[in-house]
């Protein structure tokens, strides 16, 4: 057996098969019991040489059902040399148990079954998984193809330099892996019969539905910082979260491969063309529909999750239930970023921030890149360029605009830098593989790096954004954590040497290879600890009080609990704007919904078109950031000729315009832990053209976006879903009315993002413009109500202060809003109050045919006659100035 | 002033546009609605004209009067936002207490301002005249001097056609002279060439005869390994490198090959071995610790000098010498009548030389004139007599340097080379603020990006002066200049007044 990183299909030995012993199961009582809702069991792998069984080694099973659908599947050694990792900050805590029965156990198949009626059948020899969805057909097999595969920690001889199989440190350019443990890799494949794509794994270039990947490169997940990353390539980048979706007509199942090392995915998926015909028979019987897929990890156990769905909602919440929701954002975290490598001093940022305001486009937030900070070290700043940063921050702040300033992990080694001499004394840096503190190169020069898994640097981290300890800063300076993949210049591949140490507490009789963990094993989750501290230090500056808002790069399972992401340093071409898409939906399906890619482009400039398209695209994607290389052309958006300007302002109006949307999308999705921004297949999951599109999605149930991303068209196709159900979509800028119908072509100008709304929807709008969202606060609602075929719509609506957890305490409002023909109704559904000052200002009812007379506004017992035009082209009726309060409940009846 | 009745946020000048006591028709008269419906922050007219005194319309303009100090328009999306944009607190009428009105606090300040840069280009009007008056006689001067210069520049023409003709004489017949010596030289150098290569021949037969120690007329691997003179790198045996290096890939070579490609490679090393010959850059080192040692002081200056020296009419007479040193070498040789038409001919070359000199210099002084005369100094030559000028200004990293009309450099305080910033463009302000903007283009081309480019903001001040130098985008230098030359008192009053006029509308 060769080395993980080269080898990734790892063949299993000859003759090896795992399986339960048979007659160990039947015989001893003790080898498999269910207690609670555990299955325990012993498993083996067996030799046959010679015609006799050989035992070879023994493994501990467990499979645990979980609520809401879940299975978990756990295979380690039975009795490890020292114990392996076991991934620390991807679960959400740990997961609840639901019921397992066990049915029957004969002929070495064990059947047991949940609460919600999915079954798990174990067959015994060879070893084999199939869980059953409700109506008892197989969902999900584990092991068809017997690539489970654990190897066992061996005793090492020697000084770890040499291997009993002769193949164990490892080269890679000019770096040496010693690999002290040896091979600690771990395996499984799993089939999704019935279905017709998989998707998930991010993070890659290569579109959303996965590809077949028998002629090529597997996907590999394992954060590196690449620079300027290729599209269309399954090569590994900032991101890795090993969740797999697989869909068909029948059904979304998952799987959640619970592993923080490096890990590599092979996909088959039958119903492709390339697929060879005679692999298809064989293994499917002449099936069409199925997904094969083969995880390999470098080291930890087989430790994988099982998601039965059977919607693609389900999915959705099932790994979210396991890993965590984005958190409620501080509201202008949804709002418009102004970013650049870099705003070079005080006065830059006072012209930038003047220059929204002169040529009227909405701020929220002002980003400040590396060169901030006094040569590189964080929490400080440069003493000439940023010598007043509170009064710098406080001319942002007093019109209701924030700061955001990055601090990477990397920490400068230099005499007198406070954070480096801490950290030298008190033992807080990783450690290389020979327990001295690892020094890298990073931006700052020569670097190390703090452990966060040891406690004691976890809390100095979290300390330094104290507002005491970094003077400057308040409650309005947000944290953009970048780097933490970790960068490392000069290690191998940009990151650091897997023998790296990191802090494991000390336990009894734990020396050695037992007192530490490598960096292979925590690679993908070393950014989580990052955003984790910075979480921890932000909650804790202000108490508790207010909302973190932190950016991170590198993105793993659970990133979504502390920060949004964006998809890293991108380039100014079409083909970028495209992936943006594409990526973060793959990002959105895999629980992290706060996504965004740099807009108009990291590296190069962006022409006018192209950054027309990206603001266009951008104000409807969940994080809208502009940002750029340091050694591009200056290109704030009154940079470029007056009329693309005009363009760009209105592309940021209109994210202003449906920031309560966002807010109450992001509060829906802490509820119902589904997506923002959702593929068409979530909810059209029967409509097979859907599943490979990935220019196109919903945010929420209610708007559908197909951006223009091709440069000098003057057309596009839109696919609108739902033709089953008789949906129909409205333009958003027309009102004109479409059912759904499949494909359809829009006419476009420079000026149109063809955006549509669903026929039955109430979206909330704020229509007057201001310089921030935090000036909109007390701003009138437009309500924009699209008609279904039976004339009724509904939608909801979020209110809160933006910035506080004061919404734990009850202060908010979360209202229902229903159209009928006869009445429409704003019903607050939650006890709890928010005092909002903000009023009803227009109601925009499209797709009347036959318009009321007249209407009528009830509000605290008194009625008030409304006004209302009707605009026969497009069939809009528009009620004037209602003036209801938010803070209360309303109706409006209407009579004909 | 501000007792005219008229609704929130309107100007007086339209004060009349809108009558309470009948319906309100917008401005663009697409809709008319109740006067009611004006300022109820409900926007019914596209153009925004309903709602002067609310944020309803996303394009209505808000007026504040700002009483004692100069009224306000502003985007009607800033009133009741919380922040106070009108020194009168007007904007700011939902929230009671917002804004407190600082106007006759600010009214104060700009007018005490306002006096000062009106003292300023008073004070500065006064030098700006006599720049321009010395301006006036700078540009006359070159006039003059234009003139006479293109005077001088026919009376040198004719110089040089005299000498020219001159000169073609004498050298037609010294051509003629030399005739015979060239051929005879052809000759004799056919001869030696012809005796080079038979002594070539023989030496390499001989060497040749001397390896080949078996005397089979090949030369074999072997025999060469026990000779010195092919152990090229001196290390005590002739290794397969040596051989490949000598043979290729043949196993031995022939007399012929030996002559035509073996004995050009082994030579040089046989001549070495001899002590005949040594490396080239042994030669150059001796020749170089010759030199007596000279400190870099003055090493610099030659350097400088060398530089100076990059002229091109210095490079002709360079050639020329060199045909002159090149004959008088074999002056000895020549008969006299021969020598004597020598001698006439090289005078009469020099002589030509050094009137097309004087040409040269004549058209180039022309030139420089000329482009003066078309260089824009301003509408009344104010920036004349600052043509050539250099001013310097030092932060923290660079020293800065900006030599008017033309060019703008940058040295780093930590040595380094200067790096070009921009050379003289055009004037760059709009309208009629043209004057105000100097751009200097095409510097050194930035990593990754555009050529460096600096523009000069010039304002009154009474020196001339460099105030800042900062670089807003990358790569765009902007420098701000004081000069009396941008001090024009009346203009500045008619800017003011104009200013004014605007505010009230």
């Amino acid at each position: 057996m060769g080395s993980v990183r080269y080898l990734p299909r790892l063949i299993p030995l000859n003759n090896d098969i795992i399986h339960f012993d048979n007659e160990d199961i039947n015989t001893s009582p003790d080898s498999v019991f269910v207690h609670g809702n555990v299955l325990s069991a012993e498993v083996i792998t067996v030799n046959y040489d010679e015609e006799k069984k050989n035992v070879e080694w023994h493994y501990a099973l467990r499979l645990s059902a979980l609520v809401d659908g879940t299975f978990r599947v756990e295979i380690d050694e039975a009795e490890p040399l020292y114990p392996r990792y076991r991934s620390m900050v991807a679960l959400d805590g740990e997961p609840k148990g639901d019921v397992l029965k066990l049915i029957s156990n004969e002929n070495g198949k064990l059947t047991l079954k949940n609460s919600q009626g999915h079954k798990v059948i174990i067959t015994a020899e060879p070893l084999k998984f199939e869980f059953l969805d409700k109506n008892g057909e197989p969902a999900v097999v584990l092991n068809d193809n017997a690539q489970l595969f654990v190897e066992p920690l061996k005793v090492r001889n020697g000084d770890g330099e040499e291997d009993i199989e002769g193949s164990l440190a490892e080269n890679f350019k000019s770096h040496h892996d010693s690999r002290p443990r040896g091979n600690e890799a771990v395996s499984i494949d799993v089939a999704f019969p019935d279905a017709d794509q998989a998707y998930g794994i991010p993070e890659h270039t290569d579109g959303f539905h996965l590809k077949t990947t028998t002629s090529g490169e597997p996907y590999r997940l394992y954060n590196l910082d690449v620079f300027e990353y290729e599209l269309d390539s399954r090569m590994a980048i900032y991101g890795s979260i090993p969740v797999m979706y697989a869909h068909g007509p029948k059904r979304s199942v998952g799987v959640f491969w619970h592993n923080s090392a490096e890990t590599w995915i092979d996909v088959v998926n039958y119903g492709e063309g390339n697929v060879v015909s005679s692999l298809v028979n064989l293994v499917t019987g002449g099936q069409k529909r199925r997904v094969d897929a083969r995880f390999m990890s470098e080291s930890g156990v087989v430790d994988i999750f099982v998601l039965m769905g059977d919607a693609p909602f389900d999915v959705y919440r099932q790994y979210s239930t396991l890993t965590g929701v984005t958190p409620l954002p501080p509201k202008f975290s949804l709002a418009y970023h102004q970013s650049r490598w870099n705003y070079v001093d005080e006065a830059d940022v006072r012209s930038v921030d003047e220059g929204f305001d002169s040529h009227d486009i909405p701020l929220d937030v002002i980003w400040l890149d590396i060169e901030y900070t006094d040569n590189r070290k964080y929490f400080t700043w440069h003493p000439i360029k940023f010598a007043h940063p509170a009064e710098m921050v406080g001319n942002l702040t007093a019109k209701g605009r924030k700061m955001v300033v990055i601090i990477d992990p990397h920490i400068k080694r230099e005499a007198g830098y406070f954070f480096h001499e801490d950290c030298t004394e008190q033992g807080l840096y990783i450690k290389n593989k020979d327990g001295n503190d690892y020094e890298g190169w990073c931006w700052p020069g020569s670097s190390s790096y703090p452990d966060f898994h040891n406690p004691a640097a976890f809390k100095y981290f979290a300390e330094r954004y104290r507002f005491e300890n970094f003077p400057g800063t308040n409650k309005d300076v947000h944290i953009w954590n970048d780097m933490n993949e970790p960068s490392v210049f000069n290690g191998p591949e940009i990151t650091m040497p897997k023998d790296n140490r990191h802090y494991k507490p000390s336990q009894d009789g734990q020396d050695g290879l037992a007192s530490f963990w490598e960096h292979r094993h925590i690679h993908n989750e070393y950014g989580v600890w990052h955003i984790m501290a910075t979480h921890q230090g932000m909650l804790d500056r202000s108490d508790g009080q207010f909302r973190p808002f932190i950016l991170s790069r590198a993105v793993y399972s659970g990133t979504q609990r502390y920060a949004a992401v964006w998809t890293g340093d991108n380039m100014a071409e079409w083909g970028f704007l495209l992936a943006s898409i594409s990526m973060c939906l793959s990002l959105a399906s895999a629980g992290v919904s706060f996504c965004g890619s740099d807009v108009g482009g990291f590296f190069k400039y962006p022409e006018a078109e192209l950054m027309t398209r990206w603001y266009q695209a951008a104000a409807f994607q969940p994080f809208m950031r502009a940002h750029s290389h340091i050694e591009t052309k200056r290109r704030e958006p009154w940079l470029y000729d007056a009329t693309t300007t005009s363009r760009l302002r209105d592309a940021v109006r209109r994210r202003y315009a449906l920031l309560d949307l966002w807010y109450t999308l992001f509060y829906e999705h802490t509820l119902d832990r589904v997506p923002v921004m959702r593929p068409l297949l979530t909810h059209y999951p029967k409509e097979e053209q859907t599943y490979t599109i990935d220019d196109t999605y919903l945010l929420g149930d209610k708007l559908l976006i197909r951006p223009v991303v091709e440069p000098g068209v003057t057309s596009v196709k839109v696919y609108l879903p739902g033709r089953e159900s008789h949906t129909v979509w409205y333009d958003v800028d027309s009102f004109q009315r479409h059912k759904a119908n499949g494909y359809f072509t829009q006419e476009v100008t420079i000026a149109k993002i063809p955006v549509y709304q669903r026929g039955g929807s109430i979206i909330p709008r704020k229509e007057r413009v201001r310089r921030s969202s935090a000036l909109m606060e007390d701003d009138p609602y437009t309500l924009v109500v699209t008609l279904d075929i039976n004339n009724t719509a509904a939608g909801t609506l979020y209110i809160d202060d933006g910035e506080t957890y004061d919404f734990k305490s009850n202060k908010f409002i979360y209202a229902k809003i229903t159209y009928e023909q006869t009445a429409m109704k704003y019903i607050i559904t939650n006890s709890g109050n928010y005092p909002t000052r903000s009023w009803l200002e227009r109601i925009v009812i499209a797709g009347i045919k036959s318009p009321p007379k007249s209407a009528k506004l009830i509000q605290d017992g008194k009625s008030t006659a409304l006004q209302m035009t009707i605009h026969r082209g497009n069939d809009v009726l528009v009620v004037r100035k209602p003036a209801a309060l938010m803070a209360k409940a309303w109706e409006i009846q209407f009579s004909y | 002033l501000s007792d005219v009745p008229r609704p929130r946020g309107v100007s007086l000048s339209k004060a009349s546009l809108y009558s309470p006591s009948k319906d309100f028709t917008c401005f663009d008269g697409t809709n008319t609605i109740p006067f009611s419906y004006v300022n109820d922050d409900y926007c019914d007219c596209f153009d925004g004209s309903d709602e002067p005194g609310t944020s309803a319309c996303l394009n209505s303009v808000f007026h504040c009067t700002n009483a004692g100090h100069r009224p306000q328009n502003i985007p009607s999306s800033r009133v009741n936002d919380g922040i106070c944009d009108c020194c009168d607190g007007t904007d700011e009428y939902a929230v009671p207490d917002t804004c407190s009105n600082t106007c006759d606090e600010l009214g104060r300040e700009a007018r005490a301002q306002a006096q000062q840069l009106a003292e300023l280009h008073k004070a500065g009007n006064s030098l700006r005249l006599e720049l321009i008056e010395r301006g006036n006689i700078k540009r006359s001067e070159m006039g003059e001097q234009l003139a006479q210069l293109e005077k001088d520049k026919i009376e040198a023409l004719k110089i040089k056609e005299e000498k020219e003709a001159l000169k073609s004489d004498i050298e037609a017949k010294e051509n003629e002279a030399l005739k015979v010596y060239r051929e005879a030289e052809e000759k004799e150098k056919e001869r030696k060439a012809e005796l080079e290569k038979e002594e070539l021949l023989k030496q390499a037969t001989e060497q040749f005869n001397k390896y080949d120690s078996d005397n089979d007329g090949l030369l074999s691997v072997n025999e060469i390994r026990v000779v010195n003179v092919f152990d090229k790198n001196k290390d005590g045996e002739v290794d397969q490198e040596e051989i490949q290096y000598f043979f290729g890939d043949n196993e031995n070579v022939d007399k012929d090959t030996f002559v035509s490609s073996v004995w050009s490679l082994l030579k040089p090393l046989l001549m070495m071995e001899e002590g005949m010959f040594r490396p080239e850059q042994d030669d150059q080192e001796e020749h170089d610790e010759e030199l007596p040692h000279e400190g870099e002081q003055h090493e610099e200056e030659q350097h400088e000098r060398d530089q100076e020296g990059e002229d091109e009419t210095e490079d002709i007479e360079q050639h020329d010498l060199n045909i002159d040193d090149q004959l008088n070498d074999q002056t000895k040789t020549y008969d006299d009548e021969t020598k004597r038409l020598m001698d006439e001919a090289s005078e009469a070359r020099r002589l030509y030389n050094d009137a097309e000199r004087a040409v040269r210099e004549i058209e180039s002084n022309i030139r420089t004139i000329q482009q003066n005369l078309e260089k824009d100094y301003g509408l009344n030559q104010e920036y004349a007599t600052m043509d050539g000028e250099c001013l310097e200004h030092e932060d923290k990293e660079y020293v800065y340097r900006l030599c008017l009309f033309d060019r703008v450099t940058q040295k780093s305080r930590n040595g380094g080379g200067e790096v070009g910033l921009g050379n003289w463009g055009e004037w760059g302000g709009e309208g009629d603020s043209k004057y105000s903007i100097m751009k200097y283009t095409n510097g050194v081309t930035c990593w990754n990006g555009p050529a460096r480019m600096t523009t000069v903001h010039i304002t009154c001040g009474l020196e001339t002066k460099l105030t800042s130098v900062t670089e807003p985008y990358r790569c765009e230098y902007k420098i701000d200049l004081t000069s009396p030359a941008a001090c024009d008192d009346s203009h500045f009053i008619q800017q003011q007044q104009k200013k004014e006029s605007h505010d009230e509308l």
